[in-house]
Order: C-alpha cells, then structure tokens, then sequence
C-alpha cells in the first residue's frame, strides 16, 4: 500500500471574534525617494502585507500604508496573535483493514496512527467515493504572529519592486535610496528584524527640520513609537504627516486659501499634475504665494508655465480670463513663523529661470525657422534612420499625398509648408531648454516670421494627441500634417526592424499609432492608407536608408496588400474598439478580418464595428447568426467555391423564397454599403433571417441529387458572401452557446 | 561671507572630517568629477576622502558676462567619501550651517536627480539640493564609473559655491559677489567671462579644435599602452575639453557630437580599467588606511 494518502488542510471553524488581537507597524525609513516611487511602493507595501497575513493565516482588520519621501510604513489593526490554527486530515487504511471484526483496532491502524502521531482510539472514520476509511485528525497549533512576522518581514521589503535601485553598503540590498531605520511594532513589542545592516527598533524621526530630532546624529533619540495606533499622530507632531491623502487635502487648502482673496485662481491645465508632485515631495505640506517682475509676461504663456512647472514645481495664477498673472505658487516643506526668507528665495531662482527663457526667446527669433531648417541635417531622428532632415523631406511629400488622398487639395501647399516647418524648433535655444514646448515655440516663432495662421496653428497641434486624453488637432492641416508624421514615423522604424514586442516599445510606436487612429476615428477622416503606406516606404528605399540590419528575408515577406505597419495600426484599432468604445472582441475581429481589413481605410472599419456592436444588442441577431453559421459551416465544410444558382432548378418554396430574399437584400445591402449607411445594410441582413430558418427545415442540403445538391450548396455561398461581405460574420459568438 | 571664507569654512569642515584637502587639479575640465581625485579614486576597493575647490569650465554656458548666473568658467567644491557614511546627509546639512545656512529657518529640499556622464561612462542616484528653490548642491551615491560597478560605493557631493554665495551675500548677480572684503567676482573675472564667451563661441579655430582632440586621442591611447595611465588620463581630461570646446563653437552635428562622446567615453573607460589594474598590480596601498582612525565620521 504504498499509494499516496490523500490529505487535506482545514482551517478549524472557530472564529477568532474573541480572541485577543494587536496592532502592527512597519516603517522603511530612508533618505529621501524619488516621489514617483512612493504611490506605487505604498500599494505594493499594503498588498504584500495582506498577502503574507492571509498566507500565514493571521487574522486581521484595516490595512493602511502610508508613505512621504523619507518612509514607507504600513499599519495592520486588530492582528490576531496567533495563527488560525489548522487541522489536517490524513486517510489511512480502509475501515474493514483497520478494525477487526469485533471492532478492534488491527496492527494496520496501530501502525498508521503511530506514524501519523495520533492515539489509535482518536482515529475517526472518514466516507470516501471509494468506501469508508480510518483518518487521523492532527491539529497544527498556530504558531505567535510575532514569530511569523519577524520571519517574513524582510522577505516583504525586499520583495518591493521599484522602476531605479541602488546599492549604498556591503550588504548589497537594493533600494531606491539607503535604508536609515526600520520600525516593525507588534503593539508595544519590538520585533527584532534586520535590513541591508539595520535593525529595527521603536525609533522613527520627524521633520528633518523642524523636528529636533535628526537621524544619524548619535545625540539624539529619535521619536519612540509606543504602539501603532498612535503612529501618525506622533509623527505630525513632529512635522510629519505620512497619510499622502491628508497631505493632498492639505496643500488643496493652502492653495485655496492664497488664492481665492481676489480675482485669482489656480492655473488649472497641470495642476493634477504639480499637486501629485507636490503631495509626494513633501513631509509637511505648505505652500507660498510668490511673485515675479511683470515685464516676463512679454513671454508667451506657455513659457513662463513651463518655466515653472518643470524646473521649479510652481502652480501658476491666472486671472478670471485666464491671463496668467506675475504670481506663483510654491510647495514647500516647511511652515515656519518667518517665511520672508523662503519666498525671497524661490523668486529670485524664479527671475533667473524666467532671465534665461527671455534670452532664448530673443536669441531665437533673431533668425527666421525657415533658416533653421538645414540644421535638422546634423540631428539625428534614429541612428540606423538618418537624419530629422531625412525625416522633414518624407514627411513634406507624404503630407501632400494625404492632402490629395483627403479630397483637400486647397490646403496641401499650407500642408507642406507646415511639414517642411515642423522639426526646425528643435534646433532653437527654447526648445533645447523646455523640450516640452516642442511644437509650441515653433508655432510661436513661426508666426513671428509671418507665416499663414493654417500653418501656424499645424506647427502648433501636430504633435497632439500627447496622451489617451488630449484632443485631437482641431485644424485640418493640422490632422494631416500628425497623421503624416506618425505614418513616416511608424514606417521608418518597421523599415529598420524596430518593431515594438511585448512590453517594450522605447520609440513609443503604439502610443503614435494609437494617436493616428484617433484622428482617423475622431476626426471622421476617410483615407486609404494602403497606398500612402506603399509610398512612405518608397520615400525611405530612395533617400537610400541603411537597411542592412533588417531581418534577411523580412520584404520578401511583407504582403503588399497588408503592410506590416497597416498591420500595427489594425492592432491599434482593435486596441481603440476593444478598450475606448467597449467593443466586443468578437465584432472588432470579424471587421478587422473582414474583406476591408487590407484597405487602410481605418475610420471605414470603425464605422462597420460601430454598425455590428449596435446591431448585437438586438433580438433577432443571434437567431439570424445561428443560421448564417450554419450556411457557412457547411460552404466551408464543403470548399463550395460556386455561387452559380440555377434558379430554374430550385424546386422548393423555401428554397425558391431564399433565392429570392437573398438577390432583393443584396441588393439593398449593396446600396447602403455604397453609401455608408452600416447600420442600414446589417438591418436588411436581418431580414434574411426568417428565409434561411425556413430553407434548413424544408430542404435536405445534401440532396440524392447532385443537381439539386449543388444548387443548394450554391444557395448558401449567396447567403455566406452577402453577410461576408460587411465583416467576417462567422467569427461572431452567438451568445448564450 | 566673501567667497574665500565659505571656501575656507568647507575646507575646515571636512578636513576636521578626515577629508584630505586636494588642490585644484592643473588640467581643463568640465566638471569636479573628471579630476582624478575622484574619477579615478572611486575604483576599485581603496577607501578614500577628499574636498576640494575645482574650476570648471563650461564653455556652452558663457554669456559674455551678461547673466547674473551663468558662466563659463566657475568654482565647484567636491566632496567625496569613500566608502560612504551613514550619516552622510546630516553631515551635509551641517556643512550648511558652517557656512551660515540655518536649515531650520529655510527651505531645504533633496530632490530626485539621478546623475548621469556619457562621457566618462558614469552614473549614480542621488538629489539635487535645493535651498528655498535653489539648486546648490548635487549629491550622488557612485554606482558605476568609467563602465566599472563599484564596490565601495562613494558618495560625492558638489556644492555650487557661486551660487551659494550670492544667497549668503544676498546678490542677483554673480558678479556682484564679494570674493574678498574689498574685491568683488567681477573684478576678478568679469573680462574673462566676456573674453571666454567670445572665444568659444566665436574665435576659436574649430580646424585646431579637432587637431587637438585626434592629437589627444592618440596620445591617450599610446600612453595607456605604456602602462602611464595618469598621463594618458590627463590626455582623456583634455579630450574632453576640446570637445567642449567644438559643442560651444556649434561645429558639430548632433550625429557627430554623439560620435565624440563615444570617443570620450571610450579613452575614460580605458583609464578605468588600466587604473584598477595598476592599484591592484600595487597591492591597493590605501587599503592599510580602513580601519584607521578616520573611519567613523563623526
């Protein structure tokens, strides 16, 4: 008997209401960490902490993580203290093996309780599928949540995943910063853990200022935490305030309140943004009203906003009409009684910032953009993809071809002006500075120059849409002129073999297909992009592009119907149905993988996904999809390539009134299609539904006859190319199968 | 407090740290770090601590004396401590306060700046301090330099004394600063701001700049293999400046730029490893200093 005994775990029934519980703190405390990394370590913190307590079954309540720049720190209340204990359950031998026929317990149930350490007359019978079997019943004490926190907490820290670390000391732990201190309270009881050579112990520190304790000063003790519940109340005593929401709701106040006295309010546009920044920089959150000289509101808006924002953390002031005003406001890190000194400070590094952007501003337009333009020659777009001059020519001649492919031809001059324009404030003093103000300063200058406002306002938007929630360029040249620098973009990478796979996507190809798709979408905007694809990648054969690194073997692949880059942007579609409109997957398949897939016309495609979604809510839908299915199973089963019906021949009513049905709806469905109108065509389809029903009850399919097999079969290739004809409808799931 | 003074002050400070005080090192450079008191000390096992006063030269950064703070040539004080202390940042904090910086009545902020030189292949993790919004010091745990992970990791830190100096003295203009009681920066280096910018945005001769910049190159290369990795070192240091010097005058391309830092980058890593190889070859002789009394900062 050597087969393996089935056992199993049950957790004892009891419930723990009653039993004594605890509360437990953990703080990582650090030198400062990068803010980003805080939000997400906290949840990480607070997953890693439910998971080992629900693991290592210890009952507990509320768990909270808090975090500043300086700690991580998570806080479990009502922790039980010991594990649930566990009774497990191990079968032995058969019932009739076990006990003699007097009931007595044989060596073989001696044996096994010996093994299993339990008393033969606690042995108790278990009902198995396979009879009745003696089973040992041990229960496993749970062991001091204490024992087992201390086990497992450093595997918790160091299982804290951040996107930088670094080594500080010999032990080689990575962190995103060194580790300083580490508190871990189980109530009023230490537990005695070590990390990267710290030991933990009851001692946090506040304010690294304000607070009179200051780590690594040996004369000081620090704050004794006596138990976890008072965690955060202690540390803002000490200046700290570790909830970041509270933090949030804080600095909302202050900003609030500095600015609500007069006409002013808060530049809205980033402050999301700057708030986040601000709530995870600071351990005491405050802010300061601040003002810069007047004469810098000569500088474009745009500049003096982004001025602030990215080298300083700086909320802007606007007035009611939203004219920036010469204000600012500053998060700092401190409240102290005298803040004359601070706000001194922060405008006079804010003067030199706002001095150096009216150099590059004066500097730059002492030359005209079109002057700028032969510079792009020494930029480099990608290394195996020349130069961002290379790059200018293509996008000018595509752009042209787009303007023609849209039926605009009044704009293409405006369209190439703005192509040609669109890279050369790259090269400017201002946008070397403020990257981000790519596009911005190169509408600015350009209107400097007196070029038209269509170009002005393209050179201006182009870039847009900048993430998911940016709108799409407003002016039509403006649509172009992005959808052209994305297509030229995306066919230059394939072209070299850069191909985003899996998570890595360094050139950010997905987020610029999905921004030429909703343009295309957004924007209603019919172009056949098959050919304009065929032509970026001509443009990029005759500008002699080194290619030499690309896959052997990868063009002679390359479908000329379906480029590989069409072939990214219908991904991307999917992308846009699936997650933006809700779409189900099946109905995005069936039009991707429809007869119009291959066209390139994306916003076609949309309408059709649109059209089917709609189209599913409806009753009669599935019933119609059952019979469809089955009409094409059997064309397919069949390999039926004819669709030649010898109406003469067809002998039955139903079979007649099919053949019917389906010439009077194909035509209507011809006819909407034709003029765009989807939800019409799949209407009419639906009217097929009753006719095919009607034709599988009459009729045998696969009649004696040949003639007549072949009619019918023929029959149902109508039927299969009428609904192909809008998507490929036997990819749809009848719901409810 | 005139600019000597807070040199003075920092000198005192970390000299009664157990900081050897170097002397500025007699090549061109753009940044404290390319002085081989760091550069090279950070390698391999060897503890080491030093401060000092470096002259840096930035040529795209002159503004013919016209900007209150940018300049082409100014003073970085660099400390390095090797392998780093626990209680490195109130050690900093403190240093403030020698200087007359009360952390308790202003702003002071350690933002995120993780430093990066492509050109000597070197990078850590670290801050930008910033004093009521002013950046004046970078600090910066060494994970790796000239391509080499290292182990001690050293803790540099760069005050921007300049700058500090305008906030003590409570100038706008750099110039305006006190260097001594009765001599102002301007004084002493207003001109040579004016002549430098002119220099490096105009006269230089770009033909000479790129003759210098082979000409080092090769020097660098056939000293390394002479086992002289200090000279060959210093040849590296002046390849750099002349590359400065070429990105000032606007005579590169982007794409040739790059090509130039490559070769940087390349002659740095190369001084890295021979360096670590001869230390070893050496016997690493400032090991005998671990344990020593200088050990715990305190």
């Amino acid at each position: 008997m050597t087969s393996k005994r089935p056992s199993q775990l049950r957790v004892s029934g009891k419930r723990h209401n009653h039993s004594p519980t605890t509360s437990f703190l953990l703080e990582i405390g650090s030198e400062e960490l990068p803010w980003q990394m805080i939000q997400p370590a906290m949840t990480q913190l607070a997953q890693l902490t439910e998971r080992l307590l629900e693991d290592q079954r210890l009952s507990h309540g509320r768990v909270r993580s808090f975090g500043t720049p300086r700690r991580l720190s998570v806080v479990v209340e009502d922790l039980a203290l010991k594990q649930t204990s566990v009774f497990q359950e191990v079968l032995g031998p058969p019932k009739t093996v076990a006990f003699d026929p007097r009931g007595r317990p044989t060596k073989a149930s001696e044996g096994f309780a010996k093994a299993q350490g339990v008393a033969v007359n606690k042995l108790v019978t278990r009902t198995t599928p396979k009879g009745i079997y003696v089973c040992a019943v041990k229960r496993e004490a749970g062991l001091s949540a204490a024992r087992v926190l201390t086990q497992h907490l450093p595997g918790i820290i160091q299982r804290l995943t951040f996107p930088k670390t670094m080594r500080w000391n010999a032990s080689g732990v990575r962190y995103p910063r060194p580790i300083r201190w580490l508190i871990a309270l189980m109530g009023t009881k230490v537990l005695s853990i070590d990390v990267a050579g710290v030991r933990s112990g009851s001692r946090s520190w506040g304010h690294r200022f304000t607070s009179r304790e200051r780590p690594g000063e040996t004369a000081t003790k620090g704050l004794e935490i006596q138990r976890p519940e008072e965690y955060e109340a202690v540390l803002e005593r000490a200046g700290v305030v570790v909830d970041p929401s509270r933090r949030r709701t804080l600095l909302r106040q202050r900003l609030k309140r500095l600015t609500r006295s007069s006409e002013e309010s808060v530049y809205q546009a980033n402050q999301e943004e700057l708030l986040e920044q601000a709530v995870f920089s600071l351990e005491c959150p405050n802010v300061l009203l601040g003002n810069f000289d007047a004469r810098y509101l000569a500088l474009p808006p745009e500049v003096l906003i982004t001025s602030m924002q990215e080298h300083q953390g700086f909320f802007s002031v606007v007035d009611q009409n939203r004219n920036l005003l010469p204000r600012f406001l500053a998060p700092t890190n401190v409240k102290v009684k005298n803040m004359e000194l601070i706000r001194a400070g922060n405008e006079r590094v804010l003067a030199a910032r706002l001095a150096d952007a009216q150099y590059f501003f004066h500097e730059d337009r002492k030359g005209k953009l079109a002057e700028r333009v032969p510079q792009l020659h020494g930029v480099v777009f990608h290394k195996k993809l020349g130069s961002l001059y290379q790059k200018t020519e293509r996008t000018v001649v595509l752009v042209g071809a787009l303007a023609q492919a849209a039926g605009v031809l009044e704009v293409k001059e405006a369209c190439q002006r703005a192509a040609f324009l669109c890279k050369a404030d790259l090269v400017t003093g201002m946008v070397g500075e403020f990257p981000a103000l790519q596009g911005v300063m190169g509408k600015k200058y350009a209107a400097h120059d007196g070029e038209s406002v269509e170009v002005c306002e393209a050179i201006g938007e182009y870039y847009q849409p900048r993430t998911p929630d940016d709108d799409v360029p407003k002016t039509i040249v403006g649509r172009l002129l992005s959808i052209a620098d994305r297509l030229d973009t995306l066919s230059a990478f394939f072209y070299a073999g850069i191909v985003p796979s899996g998570s890595e996507d360094p050139f950010g190809l997905r987020r610029s297909a999905f921004g030429l798709i909703r343009i295309v979408v957004e924007a209603g905007m019919t172009l056949h992009l098959g050919e304009i694809l065929q032509q970026a990648e001509g443009l990029l054969n005759r500008q002699g592009v080194n290619v030499a690194s690309r896959p052997a073997g990868e063009r002679a692949g390359n479908d000329a119907s379906r480029s590989p880059v069409l072939g990214f942007l219908l991904d991307r579609l999917r992308f846009y149905g699936r997650t933006v409109c809700g779409y189900r997957e099946d109905v995005v398949e069936s039009i991707i993988h429809g007869p119009h897939g291959a066209d390139g016309d994306l916003r076609d495609l949309f309408l059709r996904m649109d059209a089917l979604q709609a189209v599913t809510n409806r009753q009669e839908f599935d019933p119609l999809l059952i019979g469809f299915k089955r009409a094409h199973r059997i064309v397919e089963k069949e390999a039926w390539a004819s669709s030649g019906v010898n109406a003469e021949r067809l002998t039955h009513p139903t079979e007649r009134a099919l053949h019917q049905a389906v010439e009077t709806i194909r035509r209507a469905v011809e006819q909407s299609l034709a003029s765009g109108d989807y939800h019409g065509a799949l209407k009419r389809l639906i009217d097929l539904k009753r006719p095919i029903d009607q034709f599988f009850e009459g009729v045998l399919v696969n009649a004696p006859e040949p003639e007549k097999r072949a009619n019918r079969l023929s029959l149902l290739r109508q039927v299969d190319e009428l609904f192909s004809s809008f998507g490929d409808l036997s990819r749809i799931q009848v719901q409810g199968q | 407090m005139t600019v000597q003074h807070l040199i003075l002050a920092l000198h005192q400070f970390w000299a009664n740290q157990h900081c050897i005080i170097c002397q500025p090192y007699d090549v061109e450079k753009g940044a404290g770090t390319f002085n081989p008191a760091t550069f090279l000390r950070v390698l391999g096992p060897e503890p080491w601590r030093a401060a000092y006063v470096e002259p840096c030269r930035r040529p795209t950064d002159g503004r013919y004396g016209d900007n209150p703070n940018r300049l082409q040539h100014y003073y970085q004080y660099q400390v390095v401590i090797k392998p780093c202390v626990e209680n490195v940042q109130s050690l900093y904090l403190d240093s403030l306060a020698t200087m007359g910086i009360n952390p308790r009545k202003h702003d002071v902020q350690f933002i995120q700046d993780d430093w990066e030189s492509p050109t000597l292949g070197a990078w850590g993790l670290g801050w930008e301090v910033r004093l009521d919004g002013m950046e004046i010091t970078q600090f910066t745990y060494f994970q790796e330099a000239g391509g080499h992970p290292l182990d001690p990791v050293t803790v540099e830190l760069t005050y921007g004394t300049e700058r500090i100096a305008m906030y003590l003295q409570d100038v706008d203009t750099v110039y305006d600063l006190q260097w001594s009681e009765e001599t102002t920066y301007g004084d002493l280096f207003h001109d040579a701001e004016v002549q430098f910018s002119q220099y490096n945005f105009q006269a230089a001769d770009v033909a000479m700049l790129r003759t210098m910049f082979t000409s080092c190159e090769e020097e660098c290369r056939k000293l390394l293999g002479q086992d002289l990795v200090l000279p060959a070192y210093d040849y590296c240091m002046k390849t750099s400046h002349w590359f400065n010097v070429l990105d000032a005058r606007g005579a590169m391309s982007v794409a040739e730029r790059t090509g130039y830092i490559g070769r940087v980058r390349g002659l740095a890593r190369e001084c890295a490893t021979a360096y670590i190889q001869r230390r070893e070859r050496l016997g690493f002789p400032l090991l005998k200093n671990r344990g020593a009394p200088s050990s715990p900062i305190v």
